[in-house]
């Protein structure tokens, strides 16, 4: 098993994530009144219901669409350059310097303590009927996978093949992709905790709530 | 037409033909493309041979509001949308045509491709004008109860006639090239596909119609290739095709003109007769409801030589080239059927009738794709390392895919790499300078787990002799 300490002070040691904000579409660009250095805000609440700060706004086809802070974090760049320009989708608009939640935490350490299944391909993936099922019905834990039972549906240019788990049972902990979201080869889909785990990965998130202080 | 600007609302192979179209008429375009495409053939010729605002990256090729942006950016007056996307959606036409910015849609007019579009109108119309349409189930199925007793009944049917292995075909509606298809063979399996079809058409098409209807087995696909100006009074035919080599997914791979070679191959029907007859019927129906730009009848024929229109497809389709390769307009060569639909959609006269149209030679189209066709043709994605084959006057290669570069296969779209068209004065001759071409030709890659690049050349050439036989 891994030291869970060396892994939240090499985390302490450097607790930052760098987010690039790039136009979700095409538009005309207008920002908001931020500069480099800003501290900004994210969704907030209990159920993330308040947005996150305004950054800019792109209008297209006269629908003006926000672009807001999807999370906590100083502005480290403004592309100030491109105001009242006609930008293309993709294009970086902002860059954010955010400080790791105790959540993301918390998920970095989960996937070194979970067992891991990753995408075979570069495709998109769907739980199978009946896993989805139980998930949206209960949550992640109540799926206990076997090693060769059929779990997912492996979907590119919209053809579809079932997809065998392959790895030690267990219950789900974690799904890593969203629907009709295209993963990379080798990028996680779901993080299994063995039965025999669940009390050890129990006490590494008690100790990532107890020990991580949010920043304020 | 020089002050018009085409929006290229299409990616790959079409956007390209699209583009050379406008180059070939003088009237300037724009191109769109999505962050996985930067490396596609249609991105380098729109960055190498367009002019001012005539590349611009989108989110999606699928959103309107995004393709009409960029048009009002671009400065464009009108949009070609190709095949597939927004090309036979009569909601998207509609749009282009009544928005504030009013721009022209490059196809029929919406009204046409909303009462062709529509399957039990399309049939309504035909039986009208006393041409025979395929039997079976005619609008999206929604109830699973319903589905059983349509089912049941086509099955049943089925056994009366005789037939020793009745099977119903069901079909995600909104679907389209031959993907969400299944066969059932089994009445007590149905619910099951029913079922499997119904949550892959909510999954791949947010709408979970299913389409329940009789498979016509032993059948050849027959395509009537019209083409009408603004006025809608005059529409011509541009002869007949054979796409009837198909995979097991029932997606086209070798297309033909003309659709039969009455003069050279022996039938057990009157191929010649058969083929006047789908021409007639077709312009009969393009003239009832004014067709006014491109499009192509689909009929099935039997064995027995009976044709049964399938449906009307409203726009410009892949296999066009084999049709514009064989035609002449007073004598000349050199059609281009995009640059016709094009011009005739902003509104020039078709001038010439069907008289100035003839015909020369047998032409073959082979679709050159990344796939498994011992895997059910599973499409391969991966590295292409190497693409090259022999030029030839006979032949006109189509492809966004780099014959210099390395060039990754996007898992967002088809794998189709290219289109080959293939001219011979005759089938013998278009057959043999076929298989020349393919076995000229070289492809190879590499996936991520090192395992090395499937194409379905094999199987093209193992299919070309049987060409136009039936």
């Amino acid at each position: 098993m891994f030291d869970i300490s060396k892994l939240l002070d090499a985390i302490k040691a450097s607790p930052y994530r760098e987010i690039v904000i790039a136009a979700p579409h095409t538009g005309r660009i207008t920002f908001a009144d931020i500069k480099q250095g800003d501290v900004v805000l994210g969704r907030q609440g209990q159920w993330k219901e308040k947005p996150g700060v305004l950054l800019a706004t792109l209008e297209r086809e006269h629908n003006p669409k926000p672009v807001r802070a999807p999370e906590k974090g100083e502005i480290s760049l403004v592309h100030k350059n491109l105001e009242g320009q006609y930008v293309e989708a993709g294009t970086p608009l902002v860059v954010l310097r955010h400080m790791l939640t105790r959540d993301e935490v918390q998920r970095i350490i989960l996937q070194k303590a979970l067992y891991l299944f990753r995408a075979p391909e570069r495709a998109k993936y769907y739980l199978t009927p009946e896993a989805d099922k139980k998930i949206r019905a209960a949550d992640t834990h109540s799926v206990t996978v076997r090693d060769g039972m059929e779990l997912f549906i492996m979907s590119r240019m919209k053809r579809e093949a079932p997809l065998n788990y392959a790895g030690p049972d267990g219950v789900i902990y974690e799904v890593y992709f969203k629907y009709n979201e295209n993963m990379d080869v080798g990028s996680p889909l779901i993080g299994v905790c063995p039965k025999d785990h669940l009390q050890l990965v129990q006490e590494m998130i008690m100790r990532v709530q107890t020990e991580w202080t949010e920043p304020s | 037409m020089n002050d018009h600007k085409i929006l290229v609302a299409n990616r790959g192979e079409i956007a390209m033909r699209i583009m050379r179209a406008c180059h070939k008429l003088g009237v300037p375009f724009t191109a769109v493309h999505t962050a996985e495409d930067a490396a596609s053939g249609h991105v380098l010729l729109a960055s190498r041979e367009g002019g001012e605002k005539s590349l611009f990256r989108v989110s999606s090729y699928h959103d309107a509001n995004e393709l009409m942006s960029v048009a009002d950016e671009a400065g464009c007056t009108a949009v070609h949308p190709g095949y597939g996307f927004f090309a036979e959606d009569f909601r998207f036409a509609r749009r282009v045509a009544k928005r504030d910015r009013t721009m022209i849609f490059i196809g029929p007019s919406w009204k046409i491709i909303r009462e062709l579009g529509d399957k039990i109108n399309t049939k309504r119309l035909a039986r009208s004008l006393n041409v025979p349409t395929v039997p079976g189930s005619d609008r999206p199925i929604y109830d699973e109860m319903e589905a059983e007793r349509i089912a049941k009944t086509i099955f049943e049917f089925q056994e009366q006639q005789g037939l020793k292995r009745p099977l119903v075909l069901v079909k995600a509606s909104a679907g389209g090239g031959g993907m969400g298809i299944e066969e059932v063979y089994d009445p007590d399996l149905f619910r099951s596909v029913y079922r499997r079809i119904r949550n892959y058409a909510l999954r791949q098409f947010k709408d979970e119609g299913v389409l329940i209807e009789q498979r016509v087995t032993d059948f050849n696909h027959l395509e009537v290739q019209i083409v009408s100006d603004r006025t809608g009074q005059n529409p011509v035919h541009f002869g007949t095709r054979n796409c009837s080599i198909q995979s097991s997914g029932l997606q086209k791979r070798i297309e033909v003109a003309p659709g039969f070679a009455s003069e050279t191959l022996e039938y057990t029907f009157n191929a010649k007769k058969l083929l006047t007859d789908i021409v007639d019927y077709s312009l009969a129906m393009a003239r009832k409801v004014g067709y006014d730009n491109v499009g192509t009848w689909e009929w099935i024929v039997t064995r027995k030589g009976e044709p049964f229109l399938m449906e009307v497809n409203t726009r410009i389709q892949v296999e066009n080239g084999v049709s514009a390769r064989i035609a002449r307009i007073k004598g000349n060569d050199g059609v281009d059927l995009i640059a016709e639909q094009i011009r005739l959609g902003l509104g020039q006269p078709l001038g010439y009738s069907q008289n100035d149209i003839g015909f020369e030679g047998v032409c073959i189209e082979y679709r050159l794709i990344a796939e498994d066709p011992d895997n059910n043709f599973t499409p391969w994605v991966g590295r292409i390392e190497h693409f090259h084959w022999e030029d030839a006057p006979w032949l006109t290669m189509l492809t966004h895919v780099s014959n210099t570069k390395p060039y990754e296969i996007p898992i967002e779209f088809d794998p189709n790499l290219a289109l080959a068209i293939v001219w011979g004065k005759d089938i013998s001759e278009a057959k043999t300078r076929g298989t020349a071409f393919l076995d000229s030709l070289r492809l190879t890659g590499r996936n991520s787990a090192g395992e090395s690049l499937k194409s379905n050349a094999a199987f093209l050439k193992a299919n070309t002799e049987r060409i136009l036989h039936f």
